[in-house]
């Protein structure tokens, strides 16, 4: 049998140190980050304004905060495959969290979930409100 | 040989467990058919295009533009649209007879062919009839519109610069569409809007109703004979009928 | 006899600069998909009427190639010609790096590349032949590394199985492929003579360019190649191939053009554009006529250089013949109106056109990057390749 010329039994062990930090570069930045963000609160959704329409949210907090994404992709599939309307709707939730910076991508960036929403739906940034508003003044 | 053995044994381990974690996934593909179909009442719903259609008029195609967000770059080849105008010009010009303008739409056909052929069932009927593209699935592939005799179906080979009606999404580049009879529009009880806009115009070209309800105009215009539809020979069941064609 | 593989040294300056120019396609081949991922699918020269355009005629002309591979491959497999053991491992490699090539260029034609990976795993439509084929082709592929593995361990039950079903597996796969056109109500599209023409023409291709590899390979790396080998894959396999795609593309233009019904669009696609100049002159004659003369004439056919010739010709006919699979369809208007000419709307109407954009042509020397790249290095780290090949002795 032919013997490898690239890993050979002296340099074994370089060859298990690269890889060992190859496979766990994601674990030890995550710890890096870990390290240098105590301190900062993670954030939180803000409610900014109660809508009288709405006695609470569709859901409790607990359940949206770590279930938002079921919620979601439960209510689009109703509505888009089954045609069920007048219920959950994201401009539902703008009626009381009216900036999409402040609900969804706050969190969002933080935790580092892209998102692909706002391409399609609309829903304002803080930036976009105040345009909004500036210009019906 | 003990690497060797350990390598085997690691790749054998790792193709089971993911044979046994993709079963879930596998049931949820049929979970999910499974619910669909019993949550629609089957009604179906026919648009009849009368050629009461008046010359350079575009209120149907504004209107759906508009209520659509359906994209316009000013070029014919991304432009989609979603009803359109056309005229024909007969190819036998000893028969006598005349040019006429049509309005061309998705036919949304009980028997639909891009239904039939998206690989991920983006596009798919709903039980109550009515053909649509789900963009959350759609891959953009473009079978649909290989598949569709009709030349109905369209992509979005650029981003839409326009946002007319912020209560609708609108899609971003790289999925297909076409007509779905205003869904959002008839499942919270109304018409598409384009049978609106005609009849806001005053010309009541467009109707729009259920042909199994015999008491419903659409049945009577059908019923009175003379309802064409467009190559119905080919077998998709298109649910646009056209008179004075 | 055995037959003894060796892995290729890869160490001249020719061989670098392949490998080189091979990885520069494919970057160049990502920045093209990643551009139009991003921007939109306008910078291709694909249009609403022409939704399909030289990424999908690649991807059927790449998959079509790796029938005939596997074919070469079975000729020692399913046939037991010891003679052909040289080359059934290059063979089946080189199938494996052509269906790859294929689902490649297909991913990257999608609208939305990030969904392609997932959706259609999750949600399979089995009425549809864009999700039945994603499944055979990776069940194609899995099942040659199989049986590349059994020919590499030398095992000898193992490889006569898998390259059996191997085999049997293509001609569906292939079948598979041509319906996609063929299940589909487009004029030009919908003929059940499609499948069959297809795979034809993938034996006629797959089985050229295993000649044109086979032979430039041997010729690198100065090993020993007996010309009986090629002239016969020349003269006894390729022609018959030829014939077969030639008559089975002979029925179906002569049934379309035939019928009233479809009189137009086959007289359309005969005669009617740049299309039909491609059909006469580059599937019919460069494709077909001239390679099966070649080959079947005595003086040309018993020549390597004429049969690889002939061999080139056959490949290009058959790169013609997979853009007249899926641009004619499109640029045709569909009949909506018997009888009447559809003419002035907003959309293109009428007789569409389809030319190729800079972008598009990146893509394509991308994944003939890759794929050309994994041959050459495949080369160089496994011992795909034979010492030698030599026809069995005269008894």
């Amino acid at each position: 049998m032919k013997r490898s010329t690239v890993l050979t039994e002296k340099n074994r062990g370089t060859w298990a140190t690269v890889f060992a930090v190859i496979i766990l570069l994601p674990v030890v930045l995550s710890l890096v980050g870990f390290v240098f963000s105590r301190g900062e609160d993670t954030p939180e959704v803000f409610l900014e304004a109660a809508d009288s329409r709405w006695e609470n949210c569709v859901r409790d907090a607990e359940y949206m905060r770590f279930r938002h994404m079921d919620l979601l992709k439960e209510v689009r599939s109703d509505v888009i495959r089954d045609g069920l309307k007048g219920g959950i709707t994201l401009a539902g939730c703008g009626d009381c969290h009216h900036s999409r910076e402040q609900f969804c991508d706050r969190c969002h960036e933080a935790a580092s979930v892209s998102l692909d929403c706002w391409g399609c739906h609309y829903y304002l940034t803080d930036s976009e409100i105040e345009e909004l508003e500036g210009g019906g003044e | 040989m003990d690497r060797r053995d350990f390598i085997k044994k690691g790749g054998a381990v790792v193709a089971g467990a993911t044979g046994v974690l993709s079963l879930p996934v596998l049931n949820s593909c049929t979970a999910e058919t499974a619910q669909a179909e019993s949550k629609l009442a089957g009604k179906k719903w026919m648009v009849i295009d009368l050629t009461r259609c008046r010359e350079d008029c575009t209120e149907c195609m504004d209107a759906c533009r508009q209520e659509n967000n359906v994209a316009f770059h000013g070029d014919p080849r991304w432009d989609v649209h979603w009803i359109r105008r056309a005229t024909l010009h007969p190819k036998d010009q000893s028969a006598g007879l005349e040019e006429k303008d049509v309005l061309l739409m998705c036919n949304q056909c009980d028997d639909p062919p891009c239904a039939m052929v998206c690989p991920v069932q983006a596009t798919y009927k709903r039980d109550d009839g009515i053909v649509l593209v789900d963009h959350h699935r759609c891959i953009g592939c473009r079978y649909c519109m290989i598949a569709c005799p009709y030349n109905a179906r369209f992509f979005n080979w650029k981003e839409n610069p326009d946002w007319p009606n912020k209560e609708y999404p609108r899609r971003s580049h790289g999925v297909a569409e076409s007509c779905h009879f205003c869904a959002h529009l008839i499942d919270g009880g109304g018409r598409p809007a384009c049978v609106e806009a005609c009849e806001r115009s005053g010309e009541r070209a467009l109707i729009f109703g259920d042909l199994l309800d015999p008491q419903s105009e659409v049945s009577r215009l059908v019923a009175g004979g003379g309802a064409k539809r467009i190559r119905a020979d080919l077998g998709t069941q298109p649910k646009v009928y056209y008179l004075g064609l | 006899m055995d037959v003894q593989f060796a892995k290729i040294e890869g160490k001249s300056v020719s061989y670098w600069v392949t490998v080189g120019l091979l990885a520069a396609a494919t970057v160049a081949g990502l920045v093209a998909t990643l551009v139009m991922n991003k921007h939109g699918l306008y910078l291709s020269g694909m249009t609403n009427r022409v939704p399909w355009g030289l990424q999908i005629s690649m991807a059927i002309f790449y998959i079509g190639l790796s029938a005939g591979s596997l074919v070469v491959s079975g000729l020692y497999g399913v046939f037991g010609k010891m003679e052909y053991k040289p080359f059934a491992r290059i063979a089946a490699y080189l199938a494996m790096l052509f269906l790859i090539a294929g689902l490649l260029s297909i991913f990257t034609d999608q609208g939305r590349i990030d969904r392609v990976f997932t959706k259609p795993f999750t949600y399979v439509n089995p009425t549809s032949m864009f999700s039945i084929n994603p499944a055979l082709y990776s069940g194609h592929i899995m099942i040659c590394v199989l049986y590349l593995w059994a020919l590499f361990k030398e095992k000898g039950t193992l490889t006569k199985i898998t390259s059996l079903v191997v085999v049997l597996w293509a001609i569906g796969t292939h079948t598979g492929t041509g319906a996609i056109f063929a299940f589909v109500p487009r004029e030009l599209y919908n003929s059940a003579l499609l499948p069959p023409s297809f795979v034809a023409a993938a034996m006629s291709s797959g089985a050229a360019l295993m000649i044109l590899v086979i032979v430039s390979l041997f010729r690198a790396t100065q090993r020993h190649l007996d010309d009986e080998l090629i002239i016969w894959m020349g003269r006894r396999l390729l022609s018959i191939f030829i014939v077969v795609t030639f008559y089975v593309l002979l029925i179906e233009n002569a049934h379309r053009a035939y019928l009233a019904y479809s009189h137009e669009a086959g007289l359309f696609f005969l005669f009617g554009g740049v299309h039909s100049l491609m059909f006469w002159v580059g599937l019919i004659t460069i494709g077909c006529v001239i390679p099966a003369v070649l080959l079947f004439v005595k003086k040309t056919g018993t020549s390597v250089r004429w049969t690889v010739f002939a061999s080139v010709l056959v490949v290009v006919g058959v790169l013609f013949e997979r853009f007249l699979i899926v641009i004619p369809g499109l640029i045709h208007p569909p009949e909506l109106f018997p009888g009447w000419e559809v003419t002035d709307a907003v959309l293109w109407e009428g007789v569409a056109s389809y030319s190729i954009s800079p972008l598009e042509v990146l893509q394509t020397l991308g994944v003939i990057g890759v794929i050309g790249f994994a041959f050459v290095v495949g080369l160089k780290v496994m011992p795909l390749a034979p010492t030698e090949a030599r026809a069995l002795p005269a008894k």
